[in-house]
């Protein structure tokens, strides 16, 4: 095994309530992306899947309160590091997709102008080559009329379009070692959701990134991801490879999602 | 009578308009013919925008169609006026997709039952509770769920209330509009279980809207595959999808990923998405989209033809081109 570029070490923690409480959430999770890898966290609502993701860019809500763990990612522990220097990794090194693209885009300014002020904080230069990089960007994930389209505002894509711009904003603009999608394609058509998914491949692909897919769809996960991790209330059940996981699931909380997903016998 | 078929939903050329700014119209339904017998399960399929919605609507009058018939249970229920619809909906019940949002968050599952039973059946109370004890043990929850507000639910359980609430009125015809759209995959399969025994004691018929493929091949007997306001194709769900002619329904059923492990799909790719379902130009609907096009397929809309019995397509070239898989 390489050396993987990120490793979530028993990560433990808890939701403050209201009354000063705690609810436990997270349980020692504990899991590894392997360089170029496409890994997929699976698992149903309150699995603990996204709330894990949200930690490693230091996203997680504020009523989240860590208890244990270390998220190491390239020989630094994420949680330790100051916010400051955290703001270096979140969206350099690391950068995110969310479900819902045009909620995550800013209505009142243009697609384009959006990934070129991303683009020109990354890496700066003039404001007209940001505005070509945004461009082509855009044209790399296949949105067509890409000049034009770069012009419009969110509210004039659709949501496949928008998840585009959105995939174009943080894999080609951001150049990120790592890269986070949280249910990239819910809520999408199928047939859009499969080019969706397509194009996550090739990009990571091409690019030599890392992977990490938050997902309850196992269709998808069979089709793109190597790795899966498999989450239930707060805990890791099962890691392995997406062969292993789909022909050998060691765990019976493994066995009965692949069954539900199938809606074979166990459904019947 | 038992058995014996009986149709309890029929459409015929039902369609929708909406007129839109600068004297358009956008056709959200366009000439659509169903038929649905008891003890059976039709399913309409089709992506956002195709109209399998609007349908479900239609049917039970909560859109008012511009054109077309329904008849339910041999009433006409296009020609029905709006004092008498409350008949209708002792007949036909529709079950949302989001249990949040068609259960007062304000009712208990005590006061979503009974009103039903007051309204419709004019119920005593006595025989109102009687019956509401009688729903949630069908729907297999329990009566300490009656005193329940549905933020004290989980989203199966109130899934569950939603169609013990349809089932209220004791109808023939269930409209279930997506669901289980909104439930994770365990829950899927219980809500589905569910919905097949209670088909089965009660000779239920069910107009099921879907986008989920897995879910029609797992409860549906005939499938309708809808696009842009259209059907496209329909017939006996196990004979569509084994053989689908029309290139749409082979492009819905090639991008859907299956959860196993090293299946390949060979996807027939469309162009670009959707269009808008304003002044459609005439000709097939998936012009301009279709790999498969042509010439001749922007002339006219391609009527439904029938490829083998009782499966239907609306598509010239693949029926002549007789590369059918």
């Amino acid at each position: 095994m390489t050396v993987p570029l990120l490793r979530v070490d028993g990560l433990g923690g808890a939701f403050r309530r209201r009354d000063g409480g705690l609810t436990p959430v997270l349980h020692d999770v504990s899991f590894a992306l392997q360089p170029g890898c496409i890994t997929a966290v699976v698992g149903e609502t309150g699995s603990g899947k996204s709330l894990t993701a949200l930690t490693i860019l230091g996203l997680q809500p504020s009523a989240f309160v860590r208890r244990s763990g270390r998220i190491l990612f390239a020989g630094q522990d994420l949680l330790a590091l100051p916010p400051s220097a955290m703001r270096a990794v979140r969206g350099r090194r690391i950068s995110m997709v969310f479900q819902d693209a045009r909620a995550a885009l800013n209505p009142v300014f243009s697609v384009g102008a959006q990934l070129a002020d991303v683009h020109r904080l990354q890496h700066g230069g003039s404001a007209r080559a940001a505005w070509d990089a945004a461009v082509e960007a855009l044209r790399r994930v296949r949105i067509p009329e890409a000049e034009r389209r770069a012009r419009q505002y969110p509210h004039e894509f659709s949501g496949g379009m928008a998840q585009r711009a959105m995939i174009a904003m943080a894999a080609l603009v951001c150049t990120p070692a790592l890269l986070i999608l949280d249910e990239p394609t819910t809520g999408l058509d199928v047939t859009i959701q499969s080019d969706i998914m397509e194009l996550i491949v090739e990009l990571c692909r091409d690019r030599g990134l890392t992977a990490c897919l938050i997902t309850h769809d196992l269709g998808v996960v069979a089709e793109s991801c190597e790795e899966v991790v498999v989450m239930n209330a707060g805990r890791v059940v099962e890691t392995g490879t997406t062969e292993a996981i789909f022909t050998r699931p060691q765990q019976p909380y493994t066995r009965r999602l692949l069954a539900a997903s199938r809606l074979d016998a166990a459904a019947a | 009578m038992n058995g014996a078929p009986y149709t309890v939903l029929r459409t015929r050329g039902l369609a929708k308009q909406y007129p839109v700014a600068g004297g358009r119209r956008l056709v959200a339904v366009d000439g659509v013919d169903l038929a649905l017998d008891a003890g059976r399960t039709l399913a309409l399929v089709g992506e956002s925008g195709s109209g399998k919605s609007t349908i479900a609507r239609c049917v039970v009058r909560l859109v008012e169609p511009s054109a077309g018939e329904v008849w339910i249970n041999g009433r006409a229920v296009h020609a029905m006026g709006r004092g008498s619809l409350p008949e209708l909906y002792r007949e036909a019940q529709m079950v949302f997709q989001d249990p949040n949002g068609s259960l007062n968050p304000r009712m208990t599952v005590r006061q979503v039952l009974h009103e039903p039973l007051r309204l419709h059946l004019k119920l005593d109370r006595e025989r109102r509770e009687a019956r509401a004890r009688q729903l949630v043990e069908q729907v297999g929850l329990t009566p300490a769920h009656l005193d329940r507000y549905p933020h004290e639910l989980s989203g199966g359980q109130r899934q569950r209330i939603g169609i013990a609430r349809a089932l209220a009125v004791e109808p023939d015809l269930l409209i279930l509009d997506e669901p289980t759209s909104s439930l994770d995959v365990s829950v899927r399969g219980d809500i589905l279980a569910l919905l097949l025994r209670l088909q089965r004691e009660m000779r239920l018929a069910y107009l099921f809207i879907t986008h989920d493929l897995q879910v029609v091949r797992h409860v549906a007997d005939d499938v309708a595959v809808m696009y842009l306001g259209g059907i496209v194709e329909s017939g006996p769900v196990a004979e569509v999808f084994a053989r689908p002619a029309h290139p749409y329904t082979r492009a819905l059923l090639s991008a859907a990923p299956v959860p196993e492990w090293g299946v390949t799909r060979t996807r027939l790719r469309l162009a670009g998405e959707i269009p808008s379902p304003i002044d459609p130009p005439p000709g097939c609907r998936l012009v301009g989209r279709c790999p498969l096009a042509q010439p001749g397929c922007s002339a006219a809309r391609p009527p439904l033809v029938e490829v083998s019995p009782g499966h239907l397509s609306a598509c010239p070239v693949t029926l002549t081109a007789g590369d059918r898989p």
